[in-house]
């Protein structure tokens, strides 16, 4: 009997916190998918190129997994403080019958972990069908779309995310529990009465408020403005100005709300009174979690943006140009006939030489002043240091400049999609293959415009204004700070060993990529290459490189963004409806006095509805401010990725929160609602 | 003179549970009530008397029976109709006070009038008269948890009365105070009903309170029993009390003993 009991209000407890055991069904499905990372298809795969760093990432994850199970303890502490709130009276019933503490004890426990293997058996399928997607997703993400895929599960996964979650569940449980036991049964049969409002002077709230704003606005201003320097001091006071603003906002929020109501109050009648106080009272009374949520979702936003930002980042970084470079060693002439021969060609449909040289200046006399002319007398930049530091490093190759021919580089270009150069008289392109430092491009790209010239044999060659930085390579082994494309001819003439490329490209055969899958195909190549004594790299670790970046930085930044958003969410709903639970006795007075259902109903949904709306205004603002600094600071979009795709779907993910925001208001205003219908029942 | 008849109770019977579990709480009560009448409404635990007070309130739903309110059949009213009823019509003194503890006592006092569309503004008028006459004045922007209980309870008398409604229902009023505090709050509604002519229905346990009225009906297992009328004129509180407190005593022995 004591089981099926047991069985019976486990069952009512789910029934009736339905916002909550669906929170927990997520956070199951959470912790598998970052536990059972190794096993997804990204990871496999780069495991196989990037080993060591990925046995790097991979250590961080039982961090990573403490730092959600202690945020997550705190969420199902508060949801099952709300839910022996609700059966206080039971349980002052059950000690009053004679029932033991420690049955009562084994009563909660056994209930607590029924639901918990409910919960898991729900979310770990769940959790298997979303790591597919994921894996699918993350590829397709990262530009690949074409690795081999496979179904994995990973049991230790399991069997630790069964593990943890039961055990924050039942720690949680036990210090309820053990505070519940200690408690005298009369104190447990007394009703629940509301938190009042703490009588908090109002110049004493108006103060806060305006403190807290101020504060707030500093933190906006120093992030947007200070935060490049990456500073101790700056970051520290703008994460305490932050946090203190955003308590002291909430803190104060609850007199303006007051003041209104006091000043327009007398002009309105119905319900408008009593909805201002309710909502000037959920916020007195729970302005530390609206502070702490709101903290939460702007944590969670902008590690989903940071998380959006690698990505888009090291896409910007995967545009293929070639699938293989092969060294032109020693038997130059072997390459030539084995990348001809019809055996490669089942794989390689295209290949071609990469004239890549220094100038060879013991011959030719070179001079970058008129580059380094440029850049000094640069006005208006933003980097100071970086054009100083431009300036006294450009000509200390003495010289021995790099150069490409152009015919070579035209060929990448076209690999890229993009249009041939056609160089004017006396001119040449200058080259670049440090992408990911802005700061560097945005001065060479104004010394361009500002005329900048490279001088050879005494023969001035403008430079033109475009900067150019396709790949040269398959991997991007070699990085050039800066080369200059030069025709042919002018090749031939001054390179160094000018009649030997750097490296032949070859391009995969399509058709070959399209059937088997990029990564089997191009394996199958490189097998080819390989055993026919060719040194090359392959596109395949330029993948495995930035793919592990995106993933890396992507991968857990956005989990810990959707598993704060979910705490930051229950955890208001919760506190709201324990707020509500207290709320009864009102609704029934206000029937009593001949308030109107309807109107009890709409403005209970009014005061969830600016409740939610309060948080997420907060959070909102302090967001755009957030990634505007990050951005703008310490996390400059490399070239070529672009900033609008970042904010939208940073603004995407934000219009995520809202709709998740909003289904847990939605369940919350049903259930005011239903239990207005209820109290108004005679 | 004859007055009009404010509320007429006609044999209303209220049943709860069915079958084996089945008790009657009403069996059968009916009476009227004057205009201007101050009635209490007495009678030992479970005798039926809140179970009255709830029926006419419009809390609880009559089995059988007929409760008019100026000739209007209060049963079948739904929705609006029944929110305007409990909002206009009648006013309702709790034992536990009932004010919305997140309101101030001017707010908590106007709320009926603002919950049919009355401005606070408007309201102002008919709240500083109440106010003064419960001697709340000071209080009116205070809230309830900044009052004491007496204090409390003349604001919800000032809430229960601020609609001008036809009839007051008051639910064991003195309950949660003191003695000097439902003194002050009797000789309130007892000064109200006099001078403004209200009518007041009250139920309740103390004899004191009781010796306020004008009559008493008491109530034994769900019938009427026992009827005390008081000549206002010419018969004091102290008097009256007595005889309640004679009837009370003879109450617990069965209507045998009754005179």
């Amino acid at each position: 009997m004591f089981f099926s009991q047991m069985k019976r209000n486990a069952a009512k407890n789910r029934k009736n916190n339905g916002l909550f055991f669906g929170s927990l069904v997520i956070a199951v499905v959470a912790f598998y998918t970052l536990l059972s990372m190794d096993k997804q298809d990204v990871m496999r795969f780069l495991k196989t190129v990037e080993s060591d760093a990925v046995s790097r990432l991979l250590r961080l994850i039982p961090v990573v997994y403490a730092v959600s199970l202690f945020f997550v303890f705190f969420l199902v502490y508060f949801s099952y403080h709300y839910q022996l709130n609700e059966r206080r009276r039971e349980f002052g019933m059950y000690l009053m019958l004679g029932m033991k503490r420690s049955k009562l004890f084994v009563m909660l426990m056994g209930e607590t972990l029924l639901n918990s293997v409910i919960s898991i058996v729900i979310g770990i399928p769940s959790a298997l069908f979303l790591t597919e997607a994921i894996s699918l997703i993350t590829v397709k993400l990262a530009g690949l779309g074409i690795i081999g895929h496979e179904i994995t599960w990973s049991f230790a996964a399991v069997i630790e995310t069964a593990a943890g979650f039961a055990a924050v569940q039942l720690f949680a449980m036990m210090i309820l529990s053990v505070k519940l036991a200690r408690t005298e049964p009369a104190q447990l049969l007394k009703p629940d009465t509301p938190d009042t409002q703490s009588i908090i002077s109002v110049k004493k709230s108006r103060k806060s408020f305006a403190v807290g704003c101020i504060l707030l606005i500093a933190a906006y201003m120093m992030g947007v403005l200070a935060l490049d320097s990456l500073d101790v001091l700056i970051v520290l006071l703008i994460l305490i100005s932050g946090t203190a603003g955003t308590f002291l906002f909430y803190r104060g929020a609850g007199a303006v709300i007051g003041r209104r109501i006091q000043k327009k109050g007398a002009e309105k009648s119905g319900l408008y009174t009593f909805t201002g106080r309710q909502i000037q009272e959920n916020v007195l009374c729970q302005y530390k979690t609206l502070a702490v949520s709101s903290l939460l979702l702007l944590i969670a936003l902008s590690c989903i943006s940071y998380g959006i930002g690698t990505v888009v980042s090291s896409q910007a970084n995967t545009e293929k140009t070639t699938d293989f470079s092969i060294q032109d060693g020693a038997e130059g002439k072997d390459v030539l006939k084995i990348l001809g021969s019809p055996e490669c060609g089942k794989y390689i449909s295209d290949y071609y030489p990469v004239f890549l040289n220094m100038i060879d200046a013991e011959v030719h006399e070179v001079s970058v002043d008129g580059l380094k002319e440029a850049v000094r007398t640069l006005k208006n930049v933003k980097d100071k240091d970086m054009q100083e530091n431009i300036v006294e490093y450009i000509d200390t190759n003495e010289g021995y400049e790099y150069v490409i021919a152009l015919s070579s580089y035209n060929h990448i270009r076209k690999a890229a999609g993009k249009d041939e150069i056609i160089l004017g008289e006396h001119e040449a392109g200058f080259f670049t293959s440090g992408r990911e430092y802005p700061e560097r491009m945005d001065v060479y790209r104004s010394a361009l415009k500002n005329g900048a010239y490279i001088e050879v044999d005494g023969q001035k060659y403008k430079i033109r204004e475009e900067i150019y930085c396709e790949n040269v390579v398959a991997d991007r082994q070699i990085t050039l700070d800066k080369a200059f494309i030069i025709p042919d001819e002018m090749y031939q003439k001054i390179a160094a060993d000018s009649h030997v490329p750097f490296c032949y490209n070859a391009v995969l055969r399509p058709e070959v990529a399209g059937k088997e899958g990029y990564m089997q195909s191009i394996q199958k190549a490189s097998e080819f290459l390989k055993a026919n004594g060719l040194e090359y790299e392959s596109y395949l670790s330029g993948i495995g490189r930035r793919l592990f970046y995106a993933v890396a930085g992507s991968y857990i930044t956005i989990y810990l963004g959707f598993l704060f958003m979910i705490i930051a969410n229950t955890s208001v709903a919760l506190k709201y409806l324990m707020q509500q639970q207290a709320n009864r006795k009102r609704c029934r007075t206000l029937l009593m006095l001949g308030a109107d259902i309807s109107d009890i109903c709409a403005s209970s949904a009014k005061q969830i509805r600016l409740f939610s709306g309060m948080l997420l205004a907060v959070a909102a603002v302090s967001s755009v401010f957030a990634v505007w600094s990050m951005f703008n600071g310490f996390m400059r979009l490399p070239e070529g990725a672009s900033a609008k795709d970042v904010f939208l779907l940073t603004g995407a993910a934000f219009c995520i929160f809202i709709a998740t925001q909003m289904i847990y208001v939605m369940i919350i205003e049903r259930a005011g609602r239903k239990e207005i219908y209820r109290l108004s029942e005679r | 003179m004859k007055q009009d008849k404010v509320l007429e109770v006609e044999n209303i019977i209220k049943v709860y549970g069915k079958g084996g579990n089945r008790t009657e709480a009403l069996k059968g009560i009916s009476f009227d009530v004057l205009s201007g009448e101050f009635l209490g409404i007495m009678g030992p635990s479970g005798s039926g008397k809140t179970t009255l007070l709830n029926s006419i309130a419009t809390m609880i739903k009559v089995t059988s029976g007929k409760i008019r309110l100026k000739g209007e059949d209060i049963s079948s009213f739904k929705g609006r109709e029944l929110s305007d009823y409990r909002g206009k019509k009648i006013g309702y003194l709790f034992q536990e006070f009932e004010l919305l503890d997140n309101l101030t006592a001017r707010e908590n006092i106007i709320l009926p009038l603002s919950l049919h569309g009355i401005t606070g503004r408007e309201a102002e008028p008919a709240l500083k008269k109440l106010a003064w006459h419960f001697g709340i004045e000071d209080e009116l922007d205070k809230f309830p948890s900044q009052m004491s209980g007496g204090q409390k309870q003349r604001t919800a008398a000032a809430r229960a009365l601020i609609g001008n409604p036809s009839i007051v229902l008051a639910d064991e009023p003195t309950g949660a105070l003191d003695s000097k505090n439902s003194k002050v709050l009797m000789d309130c509604l007892a000064a109200i009903n006099e001078e403004e002519a209200r009518t007041i229905v009250m139920v309740t346990h103390d004899a004191n309170a009781a010796s306020y009225c004008s009559r008493i009906l008491f109530i034994q297992d769900g019938r009427l029993f026992h009827e005390l009328r008081r000549d206002v004129k010419t018969e004091t509180t102290d008097e009256f009390y007595e005889r309640i407190v004679t009837v009370l005593s003879q109450l617990g022995g069965g209507s045998a003993n009754v005179l």
